[in-house]
């Protein structure tokens, strides 16, 4: 049965009013038609395209236009998206706002990555806090979690998360070459600090719908660096022990709230942490390819009495 | 001769709508727990993340037993090819099974079980037919078989199960075929384009009496997929915005094609997306307007290289106003009609799904645009250089 014969058949029982049953059916007839998404995309290219280009331009033409130029255009530019952002939003509230028009959140988000160019220009050409790039991700972090807070956006808050992570010293893309004590201590800090500052700002009803993305940051970063911890030949013990406990935290919390997201990362970090432990110091194929063959098919039978019993619903 | 029954994924279909209605407002919540209890199915479906996490596990699970096999037995190529094949028929009976007996639907286990008997034929019949110094690609090879039978296996795959993925793995396959009957590229790429046109004009008509079914999504996504591989082979000039095509043997030197047939793809790459864009808008279709949308703004990017012009580094900045002006011109365009609605069309959100699929986008793009910004964290060199590293997402690279 379609969905147009059940909206007939709840019409005809007086389910739904002639109303519903009318829009219901143009829903999902496609009519009306919405390019809500496609335009949002087609703005969010529009940005990225042209920071983009001003990246470039600066970077290609610097010695021709001139430092006052350059710094000129991009401080008028910074100016006046943050006037327009200031001058169009609605007043701050801690509840989830909306964005006052179509394009508040692109101005702000061309405002806040022209910020990043200027930033990085500024110290390349004139070394004002002698290369301490550190202060400068600290600057732009609390700069980012301002507007995030201010203007209620995602987009600005992971960049603010994110140049946070850089000020503590962590990068990506540095993970698989840099896995020292320190290095992962500053991960645990920044988890600690990030997951207690979460908490105490859903606690105050501070944009509490933020908590999702910090929780989500928060479980990776920590997942890695306890993961790289397990993977460090000598004093791999306590990091096994805490690996171990945020997989049982996370999930018990992704099944108590319903967050799917974080069963699989319990599944999948587990199991990487849990495997390296127990395969170390096996060099037989036989007995590894073994080992996974019975694993993954214990890992298969948990999660499917896990979807079973819980994550049926989307 | 689809796995699952038509009024099982109508069922799913309309819980979906339901759900979202529900969460838009557009039903009450009496009504959606009302409606749900006379939608219930008898497939078994679970959430994004548990169905990636099965997949997972499914793979590893096979890929383990299959290693075991090649460890113990330490097989000769014959015998591997005759037991990839083997496997390759068990993994589709695995998932024929999980699917009809165990009714699950989308839920990873199944989903790996196709895949992996897709890739255990292919990688079967080379091994069993080829290997051992009987490779030999080119032009009339009978290695032939192993692309056209994986293209047909996946199409298979596609048909019976319903997963788009497949799809995009027969076009794959298919794109490996002209290589084996020609050695021109100019004929390579017409071959390709003539194969996904036929697979269009197959699409298009089957779809003409699934307009409004669960299968109008299905086709849409395929059309839009075949659309999309036309036009990549079409332009030939794709291969200078992404380098590694190189490494694929797509690049080519402008000179190498006819005079006459490189000016006809030009033209082409810039009628093809006028053409998508008015089928998708007449049909209502966001899959084909989305990649029509693309592929015009991929020939706007491929003209300079096609006409041999010098690329400018304000480009992407008149690229940039260009997209943005489009957007807020048809967003006013469309606000200025009756009820914010002209000709079917309207710039208002009327789905719950708009909204996460903009959260989620949000989050994961401002991550991965503040990355490069924590790029530069660790450097603390006075003679640090500003370059390479697309600042704050913005792209600034090189070296003032």
């Amino acid at each position: 049965m379609t969905i147009f014969a059940r909206l007939d058949r709840w019409k005809v029982q007086g389910d739904i009013s002639p109303e519903q049953h009318l829009y219901l059916t143009g829903l999902a007839r496609g009519e009306p038609f919405s390019l809500f998404l496609e335009l949002n995309i087609l703005l969010y290219a529009g940005v990225l395209a042209f920071v983009a280009g001003i990246g470039w331009t600066v970077t290609t033409w610097s010695q021709q236009l001139g430092d006052l130029v350059i710094v000129g255009v991009l401080s008028a530019l910074l100016a006046v998206c943050f006037w327009y952002c200031f001058s169009r939003a609605s007043g701050w509230s801690p509840a989830e706002t909306p964005s006052p028009n179509a394009i508040f959140d692109y101005v702000l988000y061309l405002g806040t990555l022209v910020w990043c160019i200027e930033l990085a220009y500024l110290e390349n050409r004139f070394h004002v806090l002698s290369g301490q790039w550190d202060f400068y991700l600290l600057a732009t972090a609390i700069l980012f979690f301002f507007l995030a807070y201010r203007f209620d956006n995602r987009f600005v808050l992971s960049l603010a998360l994110s140049s946070l992570a850089g000020w503590f010293g962590l990068k990506i893309s540095n993970w698989p070459s840099r896995q020292d004590t320190l290095y992962r201590e500053c991960a645990l800090l920044y988890c600690l600090l990030i997951g207690v500052g979460a908490v105490i700002l859903q606690r105050r009803n501070l944009k509490p719908h933020f908590f999702g993305t910090y929780l989500n940051i928060v479980a990776n970063v920590l997942f890695w660096a306890l993961l790289s911890g397990v993977f460090n030949r000598e004093g791999y013990g306590i990091w096994f022990l805490a690996l171990l406990l945020a997989c049982a935290a996370s999930l018990a919390w992704g099944l108590t709230r319903r967050h799917f997201a974080f069963v699989a990362y319990s599944a999948v970090y587990g199991y990487v942490g849990v495997s390296a432990i127990l395969i170390l110091n096996i060099y037989d194929g036989t007995s590894i390819f073994a080992y996974f063959a019975i694993t993954a098919v214990l890992m298969l039978v948990a999660l499917v009495y896990i979807a079973r019993r819980f994550g049926r619903s989307a | 001769m689809r796995l699952y029954s038509a009024s099982s994924e109508e069922t799913l279909r309309a819980r979906k709508l339901l759900a979202d209605w529900a969460e838009e407002g557009y039903i009450t919540q009496a009504q959606h727990e009302r409606f749900e209890q006379e939608t219930v199915s008898n497939l078994r479906t679970t959430n994004i993340f548990l169905r990636l996490v099965l997949f997972l596990f499914t793979l590893i699970c096979v890929g383990a037993a299959i290693g075991l096999f090649f460890v113990v037995s330490r097989p000769s190529d014959e015998t591997a090819g005759v037991f990839l094949l083997i496997l390759a028929a068990g993994c589709y009976a695995a998932a024929e099974a999980t699917a009809s007996q165990a009714h699950f639907y989308r839920y990873g286990i199944e989903e790996a079980f196709a895949v992996c008997s897709v890739a255990f034929l292919c990688v079967g019949m080379l091994v069993a037919f080829f290997s051992g110094g009987h490779y030999s690609p080119g032009p009339n090879s009978s290695e032939l078989l192993v692309p056209a039978i994986g293209a047909m296996f996946s199409l298979w795959i596609w048909h019976r199960f319903g997963y788009s993925y497949a799809f995009i793995a027969a076009m794959v396959f298919a794109v490996f075929l002209p290589g084996y009957w020609t050695s021109s590229h100019a004929a390579q790429h017409v071959i390709t384009a003539f194969l996904y046109l036929v697979g269009l004009i197959c699409i298009v008509a089957a779809r003409h009496d699934h307009r409004f079914d669960y299968l109008d999504e299905r086709y849409s996504f395929a059309e839009a997929l075949l659309w999309l591989g036309i036009y990549i082979a079409i332009n030939l000039r794709l291969s200078t915005l992404v380098p590694r095509m190189y490494w694929l043997g797509f690049r080519y030197a402008a000179s190498e094609f006819a005079r006459p047939f490189y000016w006809t793809t030009w033209v082409l790459t810039w009628c093809l997306p006028v053409l998508i864009l008015t089928r998708g808008t007449r049909k209502k279709d966001r899959f084909v307007i989305a990649i029509g949308a693309i592929l015009a703004v991929l020939t706007f990017v491929t003209n300079k290289p096609y006409l041999g012009w010098q690329r400018h580094t304000w480009d992407p900045m008149m690229l940039g106003i260009l997209l943005a002006a489009v957007a807020l011109s048809i967003r006013r365009w469309l606000a200025g009609g009756t009820n914010g609605i002209r000709h079917g069309f309207t710039a208002a959100r009327l789905s719950g799904r708009d909204k996460r699929w903009m959260d989620a986008g949000s989050a994961v793009l401002g991550l991965a645009a503040a990355q490069s910004v924590a790029a530069h964290s660790q450097t603390k060199s006075t003679e640090f250089r500003f370059g390479g590293g697309a600042s704050g997402g913005g792209g600034a690279s090189g070296s003032y």
